[in-house]
């Protein structure tokens, strides 16, 4: 009874109850998220959310990732996953604080006030 | 059938384009409405794919769970891109997070989905609410004029999404032995998948230097962003006895 119990609540038990997604569902969706980010990144105009958008790309890259991991049935995307997360903890770290200081300069986050900056 | 995912990608860029904020909201609605129909018709595709043309290779009607959590990571996402306050894009993201978890405990990665939720949603977006909470202006004028008009995305949204289009393109009519695979092939060798154990061997014994690097590179980004936002500052003003430093 406690077999069958653990049968049913496995994984594979749901996914042919439900059918299997395929890898280019998973693909298709980082992609997705990726080009959403990308739009973020080149459209908003608050420096914060600029940041924000990047974050919204490392997590379409993290689900590509993931994917590959489980169709390749090994660990190294979960791995990569691992670093990628942290690179994103670095990032914001020292995004933000950057974004502090450029908004104690000129009290404002809007990144056209630092297009002065060329060259 | 073959232009309909070209069309949604359309769909979507358009929708896209009508929601970001431009001050005024009457578009906000035929916006959505069109990126509903976007995701519809990019749905009913990826299903009639599912069932028809890969019909062959096993049990391929497609997971209820994986289009809940894809189309609640997309619409949140959008939600990211196009809100006008900062803090509820924030929030938008929190949820984006929750259900990306989802898919990677669908991908048989607990761990990583637990580790995305304490890092994204404990850490790094609290990071972020704190900074738009100590750099908000305030007062009446919550909504800086920088925040609810976006500046005009028609070039970015194109180049995304021509982007996009041709990965999906590529993607999907590589023939044979293009991405079409069905995820769990050799679901007999998944033993412990996921699991932290194999996880962490795979981490300190093939990856142990790239895990080193990442200790220290997680060190200097901590003394980094403590040196840049220390307040740089003369200390009369703090002690009263000094005017603020001209900027």
């Amino acid at each position: 009874m406690i077999g069958q119990a653990d049968d049913f609540l496995s994984g594979e038990n749901v996914m042919q109850t439900f059918g299997n997604p395929m890898l280019y569902h998973y693909l298709a969706l980082g992609a997705a998220l990726f080009a959403l980010g990308l739009v973020g990144f080149m459209v908003r105009r608050n420096m914060i959310m600029i940041f924000l958008s990047t974050e919204i790309m490392f997590q379409g890259i993290a689900i590509n990732l993931i994917a590959f991991s489980r169709y390749w049935q090994n660990s190294d995307g979960q791995s990569f996953v691992i670093f990628v997360l942290t690179v994103a903890a670095a990032e914001a770290s020292l995004a933000l604080g950057l974004v502090v200081m450029l908004f104690r300069r000129r009290q404002t986050l809007n990144v056209d006030a630092w297009s002065d900056m060329q060259g | 059938m073959d232009y309909a995912l070209i069309v949604a990608t359309a769909l979507g860029a358009i929708a896209l384009y009508l929601l970001l904020p431009r001050g005024r909201s009457n578009l906000v609605k035929l916006g959505a409405l069109t990126g509903v129909l976007a995701l519809g018709l990019a749905i009913t595709w990826v299903i009639h794919l599912s069932t028809t043309v890969h019909a062959g290779q096993g049990a391929v009607v497609a997971n209820i769970f994986f289009y809940a959590f894809a189309v609640l990571a997309l619409a949140s996402a959008t939600g990211v891109v196009c809100h006008p306050r900062p803090l509820y894009a924030a929030l938008y993201f929190v949820l984006m997070t929750l259900a990306v978890s989802g898919l990677f405990i669908m991908l048989m990665a607990e761990f990583i989905a637990v580790v995305l939720i304490i890092i994204y949603a404990g850490a790094i977006l609290v990071t972020y609410v704190f900074v738009i909470m100590l750099a908000s202006q305030g007062g009446e004028a919550a909504t800086a004029q920088y925040d609810t008009h976006s500046a005009d995305g028609f070039m970015a949204i194109l180049v995304s999404f021509v982007l996009l289009g041709t990965v999906l393109q590529v993607m999907f009519y590589t023939g044979p032995n293009g991405f079409m695979h069905p995820l769990a092939a050799g679901q007999a060798a998944v033993h412990g998948m996921g699991s932290l154990e194999l996880l962490g061997a795979n981490l300190y014994s093939r990856y142990a230097l790239p895990l080193e690097l990442a200790g220290i590179l997680l060190t200097i980004s901590l003394v980094g962003a403590v040196m840049i936002a220390r307040k740089n500052e003369p200390t009369a003003h703090i002690l009263g006895t000094g005017d603020l430093p001209a900027e």
